[in-house]
């Protein structure tokens, strides 16, 4: 579906309309507040921006980094102009903070999937791992994309990111905030990279996923060609 | 060395580089063209070369301007040594600090502030090369780099100066004109709504005189305006963008 670039300023629509994201009103007329691409469905309008940081939402996955630690909670970066809170309480099990030591249970570097449980009017985040699909990420990779482009690598309905999971059988997390961990051997970490980097750059063409799984499959296929010639020359 | 003034400014009808009174210099202006940066625009207006770089939301630093109930905006504005005919020297002036200032306060009543408590929002402007009307050209650049960065806004501010010559009005001023004109008007527009958010006059000029050169100088600004929305649909492939 083709849709028209908008920049802020632009009169995008007039009228009754129920207001998304990237969108403003003035009397009966309905303004573009970010550069985007414009969205209108039935009465609904919004703006899907191109461009822009993370900016938390509750209900939201995020990937954060433990950056430091305070006596009860960890302080996270989120990839966000907002640090995430994550208290004591919220752990992945009952913990004490006077008589268990904070530094051995999450140390400072630590990775973790966590879900933003609130975001107060202050921004103040607080996260938590108390979640089905929340945990702490050990081992793998983790690489940054755009923020604005994660709806993208993910994908309709994830049509895109499952697919990239089954064609490649590795274990992927994409997080709200542009950070993906990637769990795998090294080569195929190595290629899914360059898959989503793709996927990054070309977020705004269309037919990406049929594109994407191309690139996967004649990948694929070389790879067991290649295997089989190295086990001829040995 | 300042070029020595020449005896006319305006020549059988002409402007010294050869333009009409209400003609602007050619401009062309790129978004996204800085890599680390999270908005970019490249700017070239006649002779000037500018480019703007914006960073945020992000924290603030040092801690104590952040405020609780919105952004704060800071845009600085930079001359390279090498940018006029006798080397500047490098460092925050007077000039700069003035130049910073009207900037940011011309762009702060566009940005949604209010969406960022506790954050910043920097601009960083470098004008490389001066010819003349770097106040309008930076901060033509500092508003395609904002909106570039997916920062949201009212709208995008286009500035463009008009100002007196040999007792002629005329668009846009180059350093000749700017040195040795009469007088210098910049001015900076919310197109959508024709609101001023920035308007500074350098020289004299009668009532008439002021309102001839401040239209002019606002249909300067509508045409700089229309560049800059193309230049920021063209990072995207231009109209029609594609599908998500």
């Amino acid at each position: 579906m083709q849709r028209k670039v908008v920049v802020p300023g632009e009169l995008v629509a007039k009228g009754k309309y129920r207001l998304g994201e990237g969108v403003y009103r003035v009397g009966d007329e309905i303004y573009a507040s970010v550069l985007g691409l414009l969205d209108i469905k039935g009465s609904y309008v919004k703006v899907i921006p191109l461009a822009g940081r993370y900016i938390p939402k509750a209900g939201d996955y995020v990937i954060g980094i433990v950056k430091d630690i305070q006596p009860a909670f960890w302080i996270l970066d989120i990839n966000s102009p907002y640090d995430g809170i994550l208290n004591v309480n919220e752990f992945i099990r009952e913990v004490d903070p006077s008589t268990e030591d904070l530094y051995k249970l999450l140390p400072v570097g630590s990775v973790v999937h966590a879900l933003v449980k609130e975001v107060n009017r202050a921004k103040k985040v607080l996260l938590t791992l108390k979640d089905k699909k929340a945990r702490i990420l050990r081992k793998g990779r983790l690489i940054e994309i755009e923020p604005t482009r994660v709806p993208r690598v993910i994908g309709r309905r994830s049509s895109m990111i499952s697919m990239i999971k089954k064609e490649t059988k590795s274990s992927i997390i994409v997080a709200q905030n542009g950070r993906i961990w990637i769990k795998t051997d090294v080569d195929m970490t190595k290629f899914i990279e360059k898959i989503i980097r793709i996927i990054e750059k070309e977020a705004h063409t269309s037919g990406l996923t049929d594109r994407i799984k191309g690139i996967i499959t004649s990948k694929l296929k070389s790879a067991e060609k290649g295997e089989g010639n190295e086990g001829g020359e040995a | 060395m300042k070029v020595g003034k020449p005896e006319k400014l305006i020549v059988n009808g002409k402007r010294l580089d050869g333009r009409a009174f209400d003609e602007l210099r050619p401009i062309k202006i790129k978004a996204g063209v800085l890599k680390r940066a999270d908005g970019s625009c490249y700017l070239e207006w006649g002779k000037n070369k500018i480019i703007a770089a914006c960073y945020g939301p992000r924290e603030v630093h040092p801690r104590h301007l952040a405020r609780p109930d919105r952004a704060i905006l800071r845009c600085v504005y930079k001359m390279a040594p090498f940018s006029v005919k006798e080397r500047k020297k490098p460092g925050p002036d007077r000039r700069s600090v003035e130049l910073s200032k009207v900037i940011t306060e011309a762009l702060e009543n566009v940005v949604f502030l209010n969406l960022f408590p506790r954050s910043a929002i920097d601009v960083y402007i470098e004008v490389l090369q001066a010819e003349g009307g770097t106040r309008c050209a930076s901060l033509t650049a500092a508003s395609v780099a904002l909106a570039d960065a997916g920062v949201p806004m009212k709208d995008l501010v286009a500035a463009c100066a008009a100002g007196k010559v040999d007792g002629e009005i005329v668009l846009d001023l180059f350093e000749l004109e700017d040195n040795y004109g009469e007088a210098d008007l910049p001015v900076g527009i919310v197109p959508r709504t024709g609101e001023i958010t920035l308007l500074q006059m350098d020289g004299n000029l009668t009532r008439e005189e002021f309102e001839k050169a401040l239209d002019l100088a606002i249909k300067g600004a509508l045409q700089v305006y229309e560049l800059q929305k193309a230049a920021l649909k063209e990072k995207y492939g231009g109209e029609n963008g594609g599908e998500q």
